[in-house]
């Protein structure tokens, strides 16, 4: 029996709470030291996270590092935790911002240190334990969780209508995992009726025969919970706000993994459940997925607030991580599934940058700046290569994601994929365009010939983020090869009976594959 | 009837209605302490009557939990018993009875209120209560009703001078009174037509095929709109928001949780000893109809489907346009209640267990954010509006985040007892088929999130704009507080024993006398 790590992991940032409560709030040096222990416990999760990635085994299909206990024995919910393929990146792009998100909050956040450290690390053990729960009642106890301090966040240390956003935020957010619960425990007492066993165990609950009625009301319910958090485009509404206002650690968390959430969600819940459902939905969350994806790049590019362009591209991006789910095939899946984490990387880096020079001049209108290169060379460069990351340049991570979606999206669907490609270029234009805007020509306000470069603690926490970004451009099989088996499971379990794919079986999925790693050699 | 040969014996009496003994020997001498402290120690006097009554009802609550747990019998010629269900019930009202005398003695001087009968009063309101929970009569059930009632009416009255107290009161008064005279009508008709007022008596001679009369039906729509009205279901509910908005913040979190829970308790009993027996006297499969007696549920199954509906849409919907923290409380109790009917329309094991659960974490939740909410206040009626509320999230620290739990966990938010209550209840619903009522409410809970949050947002997010001095904290207060936010939170993550518990008291339903 190994040692619980994912226990530890989870809860870990719990401890940085208890020491952050030790120390009192008077003086500056005192909030250092609350952000020196909140930044060393998300160090610390790092790193035991570490071990998780040397630990995985990606050969085998099933969860690993599983923990089950029983809970509520009489209700048959247990504590049971797992990992595959689909949440490990998932985890290690949870532990890995954090840290980074943490030392981005040191001069940004300056009033109420302590309750804000306090936030960002439950926050973190919620979203943790969402990623590992293998209980449907697990899960949702920390999906509920997740709330309460991302409310907070966006609420107390946000912009001017903050309270508006940390409510909507939160009041969409709980109508759909409140339907959710009624479903799941709906769906456990057709368990219950198949079976004579009463359990949340999500390993037992798959393959539940339910009448097909009732499988698309849950599949309905589940996605409604999980399309607000993608958000899918007619339910999206919420996140420009949450976004604008939340401050920048607020949005990077937001943008990095509270919306991986929604796709995660599908991806792990809602589609293998719920196989039948989820082909009855097919059609029209493909369709949704596109009109996202072009709608977010559109509006987006109206925009005269960095941050509201940088969050309707988020809009744009999740809908190829949807688009990508939905295709059903390994380079679909794949490609949505590193599509998470790009855009995890590259929107995260986005809000960071947004955030420095939000800290200097304390306006994100694009009409304030131009020409802040002259000034700002470093800043510059960062900023331009998480652009071509994000806008999905040959050589960094969005590319790949992407086109592996596009590829995979070809083969079912052409029009969906035509359409969603065009998205590609609209998000060029949005972001060059910006780009051009506020970096090139010449210094237009007086105001911005004084700026500051980055300075040491923003650039080491933006490295990292540059760093991934060419790292998983250039070698994506290194991330790729730990998904393999757990996606070709995920693809078994839901293809069953789903006449919409099955017309259009998978002939050369290994062609297909080995084109792929041809053109992205091996590392 | 052969089994009703009681023999009146006065060990008999104790080993099985101790419990009541007690309280009533507790309130009588009370009577006496207060002469003599009123006398002598006139300034010591809320300690120590506040003191002496939580030891009276913490040695009721151990009588009842080492003696009367065990039993299954009934005392004093049929009238009372002792099985697990009413135990049950009966420690949720001695807990709210005990947290209540704890935080009086804060109350009681942070408003310069220190009078003797307040103390002498709520053990008689705990004691009532407990009566009514136990008594298998149909009589008695209303003298109980009727003591616990009176006694709650004069406390809500007890801010003297004070004319939303003495409003609230008087309406508690009238339209109690009103509902009391429906209990009653109902009581006196089934009486006529069945010759017992015996529970049990009544199972079986309803079962014998007399249940479908009218006369039946019109004698448990009286019961029911009676109870209804103690339960402050929509559309029953119209006293509360007054009542509870008028009495002493420390009354009104009692009222809310341990009248709820006395008056939800016998509901339960009535309904499912005499109404829908589960199973039959002790056990062995005697009433071959129980399944035709079953067909009443026919009758009031619709009836508390559209009451809990409108309960839990109503309650959380009036909440939301409240700027009184009080009156918005008020109104979210009678939410509670909805959620609670749910676990009783569900009419299985599962939901009388939920509702059991919902009723100990309620009680927990609900007394805790009246505890802040009276420190918070200084003087009654001082600081009590939402906008008084602005701002205080960083200066006071400590009580801002015990109100933010509780409100959370009435909001049913994890890990909190509140989250677990709700998925109990709700869980029994959709095990019956209820799909659709559980989704509506679900989607009424998000309302409830909504105006707890608000509470939340004004002491967090908005900076006050005035001085607010909260009364000082007394140590009762202080170990009442704390004893509600580790239960809401020990029971929102461990709830599997309280939850087992529950689930034998509710058992014992089912074996009935």
């Amino acid at each position: 029996m190994h040692a619980p790590l994912l226990t530890y992991v989870t809860f870990l940032p719990l401890l940085g709470v208890l020491g952050i409560l030790a120390v009192p709030q008077r003086s500056d040096a005192a909030k250092d030291v609350i952000r020196g222990i909140a930044l060393v416990t998300s160090l610390l999760v790092f790193v035991a996270s570490l071990r998780i990635y040397f630990g995985f085994d990606s050969s085998v299909p099933g969860f690993q590092f599983v923990e089950n206990h029983p809970w509520i024995p009489s209700y048959g919910i247990s504590y049971h935790m797992g990992l595959d393929g689909l949440s490990f990146w998932l985890v290690l792009l949870t532990t890995f911002l954090t840290p980074i998100t943490i030392l981005s909050t040191w001069s940004a956040i300056t009033h109420r240190v302590k309750e804000f450290q306090i936030s960002m690390l439950v926050l973190e053990m919620a979203m943790l334990g969402t990623f590992v729960s293998l209980d449907l009642f697990l899960f949702y106890v920390f999906w509920e969780i997740m709330l309460i301090p991302m409310y907070l966040i966006i609420g107390v240390w946000g912009g001017p209508r903050r309270i508006y956003a940390a409510i909507k935020f939160f009041l969409y957010t709980a109508v759909g995992s409140l339907l959710m619960l009624v479903c799941i425990i709906g769906l456990v007492y057709f368990h219950k009726q198949e079976t004579g066993i009463l359990t949340f165990n999500l390993l037992s609950l798959y393959g539940t025969g339910i009448p097909r009625t009732y499988e698309i009301l849950f599949f309905a319910a589940f996605a409604l919970a999980f399309a607000i958090k993608v958000p899918m485009f007619p339910l999206h509404t919420w996140l420009p706000d949450a976004h604008v206002e939340a401050p920048t650690a607020g949005s990077v968390i937001l943008a990095g993994i509270l919306l991986k959430m929604g796709t995660y969600g599908f991806l792990r819940f809602a589609m293998p459940l719920f196989p039948e459902g989820s082909a009855f939905f097919t059609p029209t969350i493909i369709v949704l997925s596109v009109i996202g994806i072009i709608y977010g790049a559109l509006v987006a590019m109206v925009q005269p607030d960095i941050k509201k362009l940088v969050a309707y591209s988020s809009v744009s991006h999740l809908g190829y991580c949807m688009l990508g789910l939905y295709v059903l095939s390994r380079q679909g899946v794949e490609g949505s599934i590193l599509q998470m984490i790009n855009h995890g990387i590259s929107t995260g880096a986005l809000f960071l940058l947004v955030g420095v020079v939000y800290e200097r001049r304390h306006t994100r209108l694009i009409e304030e700046y131009g020409g802040i290169a002259r000034v700002m060379p470093i800043y510059a460069t960062i900023f331009l290569v998480v652009t071509l990351s994000s806008i999905g340049f040959p050589t960094t991570n969005g590319f790949i994601g992407e086109f592996l979606i596009l590829l995979g999206a070809f083969k079912v669907n052409k029009v969906a994929a035509v359409i969603a490609a065009t998205g590609v270029i609209l998000g060029a234009v949005y972001m060059l365009w910006m780009v051009q805007r506020v970096f090139y020509g010449e210094i237009t306000n007086p105001k911005n010939k004084l700026l500051k470069d980055l300075n040491v603690r923003e650039v080491v926490y933006l490295l990292p983020l540059v760093f991934l970004i060419f790292w998983i451009g250039l070698f994506p099989n290194f991330f790729l090869k730990k998904m393999h088996t757990s996606v070709d499971h995920f693809i078994s379990q839901v293809k069953i009976g789903t006449p919409y794919l099955a017309m259009k079986p998978d002939k050369e999925p290994n062609v297909l594959r080995a084109s792929a790693n041809g053109l992205f050699p091996k590392e | 009837m052969s089994e009703v040969g009681f023999v009146f014996s006065l060990s008999q009496l104790w080993h099985v209605a101790g419990g009541q003994v007690i309280l009533i020997l507790a309130g009588l001498a009370l009577i006496f302490v207060d002469i003599w402290l009123s006398a002598r120690h006139k300034s010591s006097e809320g300690t120590i009557m506040g003191w002496f009554t939580v030891f009276a009802l913490m040695a009721t609550l151990g009588h009842l939990v080492f003696r009367e747990w065990p039993l299954h019998d009934i005392v004093f010629m049929g009238v009372f018993s002792a099985e697990k269900f009413s135990v049950f019930v009966s420690c949720i009202v001695l807990m709210s009875g005990i947290l209540a005398a704890l935080m009086s003695i804060g109350y009681l001087r942070n408003n310069s209120l220190v009078r003797g009968e307040y103390f002498i009063l709520l053990i008689f309101a705990v004691y009532g209560t407990i009566a009514l929970v136990q008594s298998v009569d149909l009589l008695m059930m209303f003298i109980a009703l009727e003591v616990m009632s009176l006694a709650v009416y004069i406390l809500a009255a007890f801010l003297k001078g004070d004319q939303k107290s003495q409003e609230g009161a008087l309406k508690y008064f009238l339209l109690g009174s009103f509902g009391s005279a429906f209990f009653l009508f109902g009581l006196a008709l089934l009486f006529g037509l069945t010759g017992t007022v015996n529970l049990t008596i009544l199972a079986k001679t309803l079962s014998a095929g007399i249940f479908e009369q009218p006369g039946v039906l019109v004698a448990l729509g009286m019961i029911m709109a009676g109870l209804f009205f103690k339960m402050a279901l929509v559309p029953f509910h119209m006293w509360t928001p007054d009542v509870y908005e008028g009495s002493p913040a420390v009354i009104t979190g009692f009222m809310a949780t341990a009248v709820k829970a006395g008056a939800f308790g016998v509901f339960v009993k009535l309904l499912f000893v005499t109404f829908t027996p589960i199973l039959s006297l002790s056990g062995q499969p005697e009433f071959f109809t129980t399944v035709n007696l079953a067909a009443l549920g026919a009758y009031w199954k619709p009836v508390l489907w559209w009451l809990a509906l409108l309960t839990m849409f109503f309650g959380n919907l009036i909440a939301v346009s409240q700027e009184n923290v009080k009156r918005m409380l008020a109104y979210s109790s009678v939410a509670h209640a909805g959620y609670m009917a749910l676990g009783i329309l569900a009419a299985n094991a599962e939901g009388r267990m939920g509702v059991l659960f919902y009723l100990f974490s309620y009680t927990l939740m609900n007394l805790g954010a009246f505890g802040v909410l009276y420190i918070l206040d200084g003087k009654e009626r001082g600081a009590q509006t939402l906008e008084d509320y602005r701002g205080l999230g960083f200066k006071y620290p400590t009580l801002s985040f015990l109100m933010s739990l509780f409100l959370v966990a009435m909001a049913g938010l994890p890990p909190t007892a509140g989250f677990i209550g709700k998925f109990y209840v709700f869980s029994a619903a959709i095990k019956e088929g209820y799909l659709l009522l559980a989704a509506l409410g679900v989607l009424t809970s998000v309302i409830g999130a909504y105006y707890y949050l608000r509470v939340i947002y004004m002491m967090y997010m908005k900076d006050a704009v005035r001085e607010i001095v909260p009364g000082p904290v007394a140590a009762p207060t202080v170990i009442a507080l704390i004893i509600t936010a580790l239960g809401v939170i020990y029971f929102g993550i461990l709830p599997e024993g309280l939850a087992r518990i529950a689930s034998i008291a509710q058992q014992s339903l089912a074996f009935v006398f």
